[in-house]
């Protein structure tokens, strides 16, 4: 869809139209549905959420500046909704696990770690996403899949900025701890010494 | 010279280094084939990363195709309340019909027991008893906090087998005995006189005699019991009547409709009945505890007396204080109270001056009139101390089950659904139960089931007092913006439960609205373990 046409859907969107809505929808339903799933732990909560992003959508169109890309909006949208949702269960773990944040990191070896990108395909990485803190996957999610820039990852996950670098070290690590951990071929953590 | 660390590589590689960093880092790699090797499988990760994301291997679910339309279709309405009607037939001709015969043919009268059990005598004329319910529930949820403050002592499943084993406590069923008679009438049991059953008896009949003896407990569902043996353990009696003539070692625990006692009970007596009648001759070792509508006492209690009743009609002698909240009491000139007698009333209470009370009657009058109702300040204070017994409980639900609470807020915004399902859940749950005690799975299932039920009518305003929260300003994130929302939800709940006639609807569709949401909070959790569970087998 070219600009012109999109910012001609979102003026008729925004006049009320139906047809234009559905049109808009079947356009960015998909991509938004495959963002909170993988986002959200589960595939209910990401249909849940992908029908609430877009209602949102709908009552909020009218803040959304054309002079930025659309899809940017839509995806700062659909990323604050599915943090929301995952900050609002998330109280309890936050109270007994806050201490983590602070524990050192092995450093990796970086065979070993090579050897763990060869043994996992992309359904591995993705059950060992749903299986990370919702912190470390969602960064992860913004990061790689969004390809969110370190400042509007800050914004949405309400940290400063200098952290993000660690958040998504950190998250990158507990990955491959998972995956190793799951099996393949390596035997324990990739990680070596070093001084 | 030193290595950089991986922090640093995985920032230079991202591009968020700043020139001169970005710089060292390039000059240092290119003499170092340890940092080169790092910063590559960061760099193939990052591929690694992009591509397991990217890669799509899931369509899109069906029911996402249609865009979702503003405020909703009428449809959703139409098709819940249309299913739940269905699902409330389906329950009533499949299965509660065809055991409505079955009781028939074993000897209960056509509907006899419904109505009994739901419509006559203690549930209607017991509404005092089930506000102190309320009451209980509210001291409980404070147990439940301490449970919570001490979580980090105890392991979650301790801690829910610990408030799971106190509430069992509470209902205080003795365990039984392993071995227990199990006699079904045909229709009507009875067991003569110089008979000795050793164990526990369960009586499932029309009418049950006892004139033999008991070593165990007696448990009997039945129309009429009459009990003119020696009992040794308790009495659980869950019937249209019952008379106890012969003594009885333990407690008497009654669901009845009418409780006639004439004999010793040597420990205590909870009834919960339209009419609780102590004969003159009738002693009580222990307690009394009733919940009724018409309360008659004309024999000797050593314990105290606790009762919510309607009228309560005292002409015997209490050892120890009396606690009695009544539309009426009348205390006859038989009467003779040792400790001290509280009560509060509807009415100024009938004292005959014969009486003997150990010190005078304190009683109080609760207005119920409208207008007099709104005028007192106790009134307000009461229902600030339900807003903040409700709040409580809120806030325990919240910190002990985040995720479950959250969904369930959210599931009271499906509206339609969540009616439909709670009307089915409100009169389900307890018909079910009642079945479960009655035929195979046993009393403890049943009564287990029941207490989840009240607990969950407690717990169905709490949400949609957290619902309309959000509602009203908007979702927040966090404990402390739920706290507020809720606060202000259950305020605008209970102002609302206070206007004349209006309010007692509008709580009762909070209640179903709530335990309809509950329901489609527990589905929606159990759905994975469920589908595991289907492809297990
Ligand atoms: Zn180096």
């Amino acid at each position: 869809m070219s600009t012109a046409e999109l910012a001609d859907l979102l003026a008729q969107v925004r006049a009320g139209d139906s047809d234009a809505w559905g049109d808009l929808y079947g356009q960015y339903a998909p991509a938004i549905f495959r963002f909170c799933r993988r986002a959200l732990p589960t595939r209910e909560d990401a249909e849940d959420a992908t029908t609430e992003i877009f209602m949102k959508v709908r009552q909020k169109l009218g803040m959304y500046d054309s002079s930025r890309p659309f899809t940017a909006w839509l995806y700062k949208v659909a990323s604050n909704h599915c943090w929301d949702t995952l900050r609002r269960r998330r109280i309890r773990q936050d109270l007994e696990t806050g201490d983590l944040e602070t524990l050192p990191l092995e450093h990796p070896d970086p065979s070993q770690l090579e050897q763990l990108q060869m043994d996992h395909d992309s359904k591995h990485v993705r059950a060992g996403l749903a299986k990370l803190p919702d912190r470390a996957r969602m960064a992860l999610v913004l990061r790689y899949y969004s390809e969110m820039s370190y400042d509007e990852i800050a914004d949405t996950l309400g940290v400063r900025r200098a952290f993000v670098g660690v958040l998504l070290l950190r998250a990158r690590h507990q990955l491959r701890d998972v995956l190793a951990e799951s099996g393949g071929g390596l035997q324990g953590a990739v990680a070596r010494g070093r001084s | 010279m030193s290595h950089f660390d991986e922090m640093t590589c995985l920032l230079y590689l991202e591009g968020q280094l700043d020139a001169d960093h970005a710089d060292g880092v390039r000059t240092h790699a290119a003499g170092c084939a340890e940092c080169r090797g790092l910063l590559r499988a960061l760099q193939t990760e990052s591929v690694w990363l992009r591509e397991s994301l990217e890669a799509d291997d899931e369509s899109v679910p069906a029911r996402l195709v249609q865009a979702p339309e503003h405020g909703g279709a009428p449809w959703g309405w139409i098709s819940a309340l249309g299913l739940s009607a269905g699902g409330a037939y389906t329950l009533w001709s499949g299965f509660i019909e065809p055991w409505q015969a079955q009781a028939a043919q074993a000897g209960f009268t056509q509907g006899n027991l419904l109505t009994m059990l739901f419509f006559s005598g203690a549930f209607w004329k017991g509404w005092d008893a089930m506000r102190s319910l309320m009451e209980f529930l509210a001291v409980g949820t404070l147990g439940l906090v301490v449970m919570w403050l001490l979580r980090r002592h105890l392991r979650r499943t301790t801690a829910l087998a610990v408030v799971m084993g106190a509430l069992a406590l509470m209902v205080a069923l003795p365990p039984s005995a392993g071995a227990a008679e199990r006699r079904t009438g045909d229709p009507n049991y009875s067991l003569p006189a110089g008979e000795v059953v050793h164990t526990d008896l369960i009586v499932y009949a029309d009418s049950t005699r006892i004139d033999g003896d008991v070593e165990g407990d007696l448990i009997a569902f039945s129309r009429n019991v009459t009990v003119n043996g020696h009992i040794k353990g308790d009495i659980i009696a869950f019937s249209q009547e019952l008379r106890v003539n012969g003594p009885v070692d333990g407690n008497v625990r009654a669901f009845v409709q009418n409780l006639q006692l004439y004999g010793t009970v040597t420990r205590n007596v909870l009834a919960w009945a339209g009419d609780v009648n102590l004969d003159q001759d009738a002693r009580v070792n222990g307690t009394l505890t009733a919940g009724s509508g018409h309360l008659e006492m004309n024999g000797k209690l050593a314990g105290d007396l606790l009762a919510f009743t309607g009228d309560a009609d005292i002409n015997g002698q209490l050892g120890r204080n009396a606690s009695i909240r009544a539309g009426h009491l009348t205390i006859g000139s038989k009467a003779e109270i040792s400790g001290q007698a509280t009560a509060q009333l509807r009415r100024p209470p009938d004292v005959s001056t014969g009486a003997k009370l150990g010190s005078p009657l304190d009683w109080t009058i609760t207005k119920s009139g409208p207008e007099t109702r709104y005028s007192s300040a106790r009134y307000y204070v009461h229902h600030v101390l339900r807003w903040g017994a409700s709040f409580l409980f809120g806030l325990v639900l919240l910190f002990v089950v985040p995720g479950f609470f959250f969904d369930a807020v959210k599931a009271c915004g499906k509206t339609a659904p969540a009616i439909g399902f709670g009307i089915l859940f409100l009169f389900a749950i307890p018909i079910a139960a009642i079945i479960v005690c009655i035929t195979v799975v046993g009393l403890g299932v049943g009564i287990s089931a029941m207490m989840f039920w009240a607990i969950a009518i407690y717990a169905a305003q709490v949400l949609v007092g957290a619902w309309l929260g959000e509602k009203i300003l908007g979702e927040g994130a966090g404990a402390g913006a739920a706290l507020g929302r809720l606060a202000l939800g259950l305020a605008i709940l209970r102002a609302l439960g206070m206007l004349p006639f209006l309010g007692g609807w509008i709580s009762f569709v909070v209640v179903i609205w709530g335990i309809g949401a509950v329901a489609l909070a527990i589905y929606k959790n159990m759905r994975p373990q469920l589908a595991a569970a289907a492809v297990a087998v």
